[in-house]
């Protein structure tokens, strides 16, 4: 149902244009809005209204009107006055309330629409339906930004992430759980990836901004058909994952730019243990030092540069040599070796997506 | 306003990536303070350290006295300005300015005075109901600071706010931006990886690169007196020259030798280098474009640090010209005055002003002397 705030917003304006007094109540009498106090005492009139046939009545020097949502009674109004001013405000204001509902009602179709479409839960058949009634269209591009906030149930976070794309009726806002915001972005044929990412980056600085909240952003890819909308869903969801594991330096995360993190992301976890198993014999990168991770991630970082790395390390560049060559000692791998690298680095990534994945098992 | 204090300041991340490292700054109540290095050196880290939208991973941070690493972002009385100045494209300017303030339930009366107080501030009082798609990139900017003016904060953070703004605009922004820290009298403290903003806007900077500060100064000081050959090359446009130099003694003198010419340093600079046992070693030494003369009679008066060039190219920009020359196969700039004869192929003889060299170990990078 519209909320008692949009209810209350609504009569507010409307008062603030007429001057004239309004209530909203419910068919028991109960007050749900209200520009004058004392509206209470209205309720038995209310109820006998409701009892009547007539669609507006004048009780008491206050037009009372009915208020129907297809056909069921939903609300009763009303405006203080029997002029016939009033009445035509009256008439008005329940005609506006009326819309509200129809458009309150689309939207919340809308709205578990879209749900049920990113969580696989429509048939094929179902999709094109349902679009067509609810005005969707159905073959235009589109992209999942998946928006997770830092506390849960954030209404600061949701409301500006509504308040910004608002103007776009073409782009939904919902959410199926209760950390993640979920925006099904409408792309224009010509938006770049550049142009995503800047949405993306967008969506973190006004969150940053207005809501003061922490966020990080991931998106799919852009789809080109409606039915394609909970595969560039997962995408996001699983680019958050990732961007976790791999990149937790970044706030927006692409699935797009996912590289090998994606890889690593769908091994089962006995092929992990396997493969590191057989890398560092038994041993785990975990019992390496701090100084030898260190040089390792600059190492890494300086695309296998030892003057560079050696240079931002603040170390003498034999001494970078002479920790290499212990810790090929130790495991055997020559990072100065794209070969061995490539293998060390893998090994890494494969221990960090372990070790996420068994702190979410307690 | 508000003093700020970050106390070995650290943000790792659990990927083993070490954005910042052992951040130590004190920021005075009042002060514009710029965060400027190129990208990935950790300055807007340490800005969204400050904002509480990044976790601080190891030391304190400190707001009027006062620890705030395990403060939530909104209770910490700051308020941020981003590049992207993201607007409600449906609201007016003012809903736009008052739509955070309303988030905290703040009463209308209220945030009607405020909104209108940081119109006035930012002469966007004419501009209250239009829609962001009818206001110039300038004016849209101006909205983004009005939101944060309005929540009246302890602190302004401002992250390269004026990136998405083309030339002309910046440099109006850049006015604006200097009145308005006159006029709240805030603590600001702005990152931009431009110069030029660093140099025009704070009382003091910090210059970072990979995650370390290099050097915390005034802008003059900066200039003048950089700390290595990281920040003498980043602070000023064109760059400082760079030359490798064989240091030498002749007699008292104490020389600098490179690509077969020899100049004499001051004494008091020759000095220095002789008593930190440089004679006889490699050194780097800089030297600021605008120091490298061609005018006749600066060379008649500089006959200890005249040598020839031959110029490669010749860039006239109205009031100055730039001559580029290689020493050493490394480019280096003079910023000469446009009656200059000399043209690209020319060989001439140029001197430099040495009471403003700068010598810097070759290894470990560090100023010798400025």
């Amino acid at each position: 149902m519209i909320s008692n705030q949009i209810l209350q917003t609504t009569i507010d304006g409307l008062k603030a244009i007429t001057r004239i007094d309004l209530c909203i109540c419910d068919t028991e009498g109960k007050v749900l809005s209200s520009t004058f106090p004392d509206a209470e005492q209205y309720e038995s009139a209310i109820i006998s209204f409701v009892d009547s046939p007539a669609d507006s009545q004048v009780i008491q020097g206050y037009q009372f009107f009915k208020i129907f949502d297809e056909n069921q009674l939903e609300y009763i109004l009303l405006a203080k006055g029997g002029s016939d001013d009033v009445y035509m405000v009256g008439k008005l204001a329940a005609f506006q309330i009326q819309n509200l509902l129809v458009a309150y009602k689309e939207r919340y179709d809308k709205d578990n629409f879209v749900k049920n479409l990113l969580l696989d839960n429509l048939l094929l058949v179902d999709i094109y339906n349902r679009a067509k009634k609810l005005h969707i269209e159905t073959n235009v591009k589109r992209v999942v930004y998946l928006i997770e906030t830092k506390h849960e149930k954030d209404v600061n976070a949701l409301e500006t992430v509504r308040c910004l794309f608002a103007g776009k009726t073409k782009d939904f806002i919902t959410a199926v759980d209760e950390k993640n915001i979920i925006l099904v972005k409408e792309v224009k044929p010509t938006e770049t990836a550049e142009e995503l990412e800047k949405t993306a980056n967008m969506i973190v600085d006004m969150l940053n901004t207005e809501a003061m909240t922490k966020v990080h952003v991931a998106y799919g890819t852009v789809v080109s058909d409606l039915k394609e909308v909970s595969r560039s869903y997962k995408e996001a969801k699983m680019a958050l994952d990732v961007g976790k594991i791999f990149y937790s330096n970044k706030n927006v995360v692409a699935y797009s730019n996912l590289g090998i993190g994606r890889l690593i992301y769908q091994l089962p976890l006995p092929l992990c243990r396997m493969f590191i198993k057989e890398i560092f014999e038994g041993k785990s990168p975990d019992e390496f030092d701090d100084e030898t991770l260190t040089t390792i991630n600059k190492f890494f970082e300086n695309n296998l540069n030892v003057s560079e790395t050696s240079r931002q390390l603040y170390i003498h560049r034999n001494t970078l040599v002479y920790r290499l060559d212990k810790l090929q000692k130790s495991t055997g791998l020559d990072l100065r070796v794209f070969e061995d690298a490539i293998t060390f680095k893998i090994a890494l990534m494969v221990v960090k997506y372990m070790k996420y994945m068994e702190s979410l098992d307690y | 306003m508000a003093s700020l204090s970050l106390r070995n300041v650290t943000k790792s991340y659990p990927n083993g990536f070490v954005a910042v490292k052992d951040f130590n700054l004190e920021i005075a109540d009042k002060e514009f303070i710029i965060f400027v290095g190129p990208s990935g050196c950790g300055k807007s880290t340490t800005l969204r350290m400050i904002a509480g939208l990044e976790d601080i991973s190891s030391g304190e941070l400190y707001i009027d006295g006062k620890l705030m690493n395990n403060v939530e972002p909104k209770d910490r009385d700051i308020a941020m300005v981003f590049q992207s100045y993201a607007l409600y494209p449906h609201m007016s300017v003012y809903d736009n300015m008052a739509f955070g303030l309303k988030l905290r339930k703040v009463p209308k009366d209220e945030i009607d005075k405020l909104v209108q107080e940081a119109a006035r501030i930012l002469d966007l009082s004419h501009l209250l109901d239009r829609k962001p798609k009818a206001l110039s990139g300038g004016q849209r900017q101006r909205v983004a600071m009005g939101r944060a003016i309005v929540r009246n904060p302890k602190v302004f953070l401002m992250d390269e706010p004026l990136s998405n703004l083309d030339a002309k605009l910046r440099g109006q922004m850049r006015i604006e931006i200097s009145k308005l820290h006159q006029r709240l009298e805030a603590t600001i403290i702005y990152v931009t990886h431009d110069q030029t903003e660093a140099m025009t806007l704070g009382t003091r900077i910090v210059v970072m690169k990979d995650g370390v500060v290099q050097q915390v100064d005034s802008p003059q000081n900066l200039y003048d007196k950089p700390c290595n050959k990281f920040v003498a090359g980043f602070i000023g446009s064109p760059q400082m020259n760079m030359v490798d130099a064989t240091v030498g003694k002749t007699g008292s003198d104490i020389t600098l030798s490179f690509d077969g010419h020899t100049i004499t340093l001051p004494e008091e600079k020759g000095k220095v280098l002789e008593q930190k046992g440089y004679v006889g070693k490699m050194v780097t030494f800089g030297i600021r474009p605008e120091d490298v003369h061609d005018e006749p009679a600066f060379l008649e008066a500089s006959p200890k640090t005249t040598f020839s060039v031959t110029v490669r190219v010749y860039e006239l920009l109205g009031a100055e010209v730039y001559l580029y020359f290689d020493i050493n196969e490394q480019n280096c700039t003079a910023r000469v005055n446009p009656r200059t004869t000399a043209r690209p192929g020319d060989t001439i003889k140029v001197a430099l002003d040495i009471s403003k060299i700068h010598v810097f170990d070759k290894d470990s990078e560090m100023v010798i002397v400025n």
